[in-house]
């Protein structure tokens, strides 16, 4: 087992744009660290600039305190999971799983039985005699896992484990993963498009777009508090809503126009944004983080609205409404009795509100 | 409909009719160049045999095996290197190697002829044998890199995370997987070492040494007659392996071999 660091690691396949750019990332031995990111961020390379498959252009990478730029994969002791699998087709999952052990010399009595340990443990000890294309998608996943397993690596690394799997069975290994993670608190580097997955299994997550890290951080951070507009929007489910807003200085504070609401920014917040020379601003709003106004209250933070889709979700309800000339989806209780058409008043919980700069994209408060 | 499976006759007739002349022929001790109905007799082997019929094939399958074995893996390795490694100038490379591949022999063998005349490589079976190999190389480079690279390249680097050395890779992953290729560049250049008569005849003047194609040859022209039924039976004797190994490898080709279940997408 070992950390892993990467120094200001940049990778250029050909040209101007890199894959990946000036990445810092530090992964604390027995981690778990989901990247995550849109395809074409980065990720595989990332992983396999780790593996030894790519040699970065720049920069340092160090796993268990060695620099490993120029190791080949074979003395690097990792374990990958493939997107594919990449199991070898023309042996018996058998012969798949002891490929390693073999290649490191385990004595065979020793082979034999922790290949059936693993099948064990993953269930797939029925499949030891059949070859790869026999499997179905499930039970390949199972296998390159096992695999992987086996080789007792310093540091995991699975790219996409879960993609080639369908919904109910993607839900069941991702459990399942975590399970193992406890069982054997391996260095892990897990790269995914999902954020479900991030969200749900990350240690920390790292956020990567345009092979740049936009944001590493714990799940609940990363939603809570997003460095930028794209990772605001990445996760989420619904999207956050981004609205234009207006910032006006005067002598006494800023006030925030959104909307047809005035919100005067007080405290640091305010002090520190009388100081920035910035007036356009995007103003999110979490969909859970407005709600309907309760009767009579016609408060400061809350404005008219005409019902657009209601998407009833069985706990709750996401209803997709239009105000002025945006269009907000807000997430509320079930049963709310709602329908197209009608005219509601919601509230927004003011607190919650992320500010973003319109130039840099980044968070201001 | 009718007429296609009509035309489909006449061309099949077209080519058993002399496969059936030549059964025929070997059989019947009068031969002669008609056909002549069934006369069942070995005598006609047995003077082929004794006309050192049986020799002959035992240098063609030497020439044959040798060079199918040199050719095969010096082809399979270039190939490997071809598919997988940044090699400067490779597209150039292979239109090369492709041209080569198509260039007659003819125009290399006197060039060839002089440096086994320096070289003191006259008259060897082994070193005549290397130049069957070299024959049939660049073809079978072209074929095998076309199989290799159908092999996925992330089974290497599964196989290199785990330990595996480079070696170990080619032999264990990528060499079983290019078996089809690998079978179909043998076979090849087999069929074409053993059916080779021009580079034996110049570099080998040892009449010990000649092989089958060169025997038939001089077999047919011995003493100004033409024994079609000696000659008939020389012929089958001299394409039994050729047609049993083709049986054999359609067979196991046929068996299938697929990249299926290893990488998905
Ligand atoms: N071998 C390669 N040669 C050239 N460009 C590549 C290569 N591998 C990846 N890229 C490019 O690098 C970028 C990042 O790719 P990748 O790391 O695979 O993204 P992700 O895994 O996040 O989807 C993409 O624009 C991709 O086209
Ligand atoms: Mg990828």
């Amino acid at each position: 087992m070992a950390n892993v660091v990467l120094e200001g690691v940049s990778k250029y396949f050909n040209g101007e744009t890199p894959a990946v750019y000036d990445l810092d990332l530090e992964v604390e031995d027995g981690e778990f660290i989901v990247v995550v990111g849109p395809s074409g961020c980065g990720k595989t390379t990332t992983l396999r600039m780790l593996a030894g498959f790519e040699t970065p252009t720049k920069g340092t990478l160090r796993i268990g305190g060695k620099v490993m730029n120029r190791i080949p994969p074979k003395d690097r002791n990792l374990a990958m999971v493939f997107q594919n699998y990449a199991l070898f087709p023309h042996m018996t999952i058998e012969k798949n799983l002891a490929f390693g052990m073999k290649i490191r010399r385990n004595p065979r009595s020793s082979i034999k039985k922790e290949v059936e340990e693993i099948a064990g443990m993953l269930g797939i000890s029925q499949l030891l005699g059949r070859k790869p294309g026999e499997l179905s998608g499930g039970e390949r996943q199972r296998v390159a896992l096992g695999r992987a397993l086996l080789r007792q690596p310093q540091v995991f690394l699975l790219d996409e484990p879960l993609s080639n799997l369908d919904a109910a069975l993607r839900a069941q290994m991702r459990v399942e993963l975590k399970r193992i993670h406890s069982q054997y608190p391996v260095t892990t580097i897990y790269v995914t498009h999902d954020q479900v997955e991030a969200m749900t299994m990350a240690d920390r997550v790292a956020l990567m777009n345009g092979g740049r890290l936009q944001q590493i951080a714990k799940p609940e951070t990363l939603y809570e508090q997003p460095t930028n507009i794209f990772a605001a929007s990445f996760v989420g489910t619904p999207k956050i809503n981004l609205l234009p807003g207006k910032l006006r200085r005067e002598s006494d504070g800023v006030q925030l126009n959104f909307l047809s609401l005035t919100k005067r920014l007080n405290g640091s917040l305010g002090e520190k944004l009388s100081q920035l020379p910035v007036t356009e601003v995007t103003v999110g709003f979490r969909p859970e983080d407005i709600r309907l106004a309760p009767q009579g209250v016609d408060g400061l933070h809350v404005v008219s609205a005409t019902v657009e889709l209601v998407e009833p979700l069985g706990s709750e309800t996401n209803v997709v409404v239009r105000v002025m000339d945006q269009v907000i989806t807000c997430k509320l209780p079930a049963r709310t009795g709602l329908s197209t058409g009608d005219a509601i008043r919601l509230e927004f919980d003011i607190p919650q509100m992320k500010l973003f700069d319109n130039e840099s994209t980044n968070r201001l408060n | 409909m009718i007429s296609v499976n009509l035309l489909l006759a006449i061309i099949g007739a077209a080519f058993l009719l002399p496969l059936i002349w030549l059964v025929d022929a070997a059989l019947n001790p009068h031969a002669s160049a008609a056909l002549t109905g069934p006369a069942w007799s070995l005598s006609n082997f047995r003077a082929a045999l004794a006309a050192g019929a049986g020799g002959a094939i035992k240098n063609s399958l030497y020439l044959a095996m040798v060079s199918t074995i040199v050719a095969t893996s010096v082809s399979t390795i270039a190939a490997f290197a071809l598919s997988r490694h940044r090699v400067p100038f490779k597209a150039s490379l292979l239109l090369v190697i492709l041209f080569l591949a198509g260039l007659p022999v003819t125009l290399l063998l006197i060039p060839i002829f002089e440096i086994y005349v320096h070289l003191g490589w006259l008259n060897s079976p082994f070193y005549t044998s290397l130049v069957l190999a070299a024959t049939s190389v660049p073809f079978a480079i072209w074929l095998l890199k076309n199989f290799i690279d159908q092999v996925p390249r992330e089974l290497e680097e599964a196989a290199a995370i785990e330990g595996a050395s480079d070696l170990r890779i080619l032999w264990g992953i990528v060499i079983p997987l290019a078996m089809p290729g690998i079978l179909v560049a043998s076979i090849l250049t087999f069929i074409n070492s053993w059916g080779a008569f021009l580079i034996p005849l110049v570099l080998d003047a040892n009449p010990k040494d000649q092989p089958g194609a060169v025997g038939i040859f001089q077999f047919m022209s011995a003493n100004g007659v033409v024994h079609f039924g000696p000659l008939a039976a020389y012929s089958i004797i001299f394409s039994a392996p050729v047609v049993l190994m083709y049986l054999i490898c359609s067979r196991w080709l046929n068996g299938g071999f697929a990249f299926a279940g290893g990488v998905k997408g």
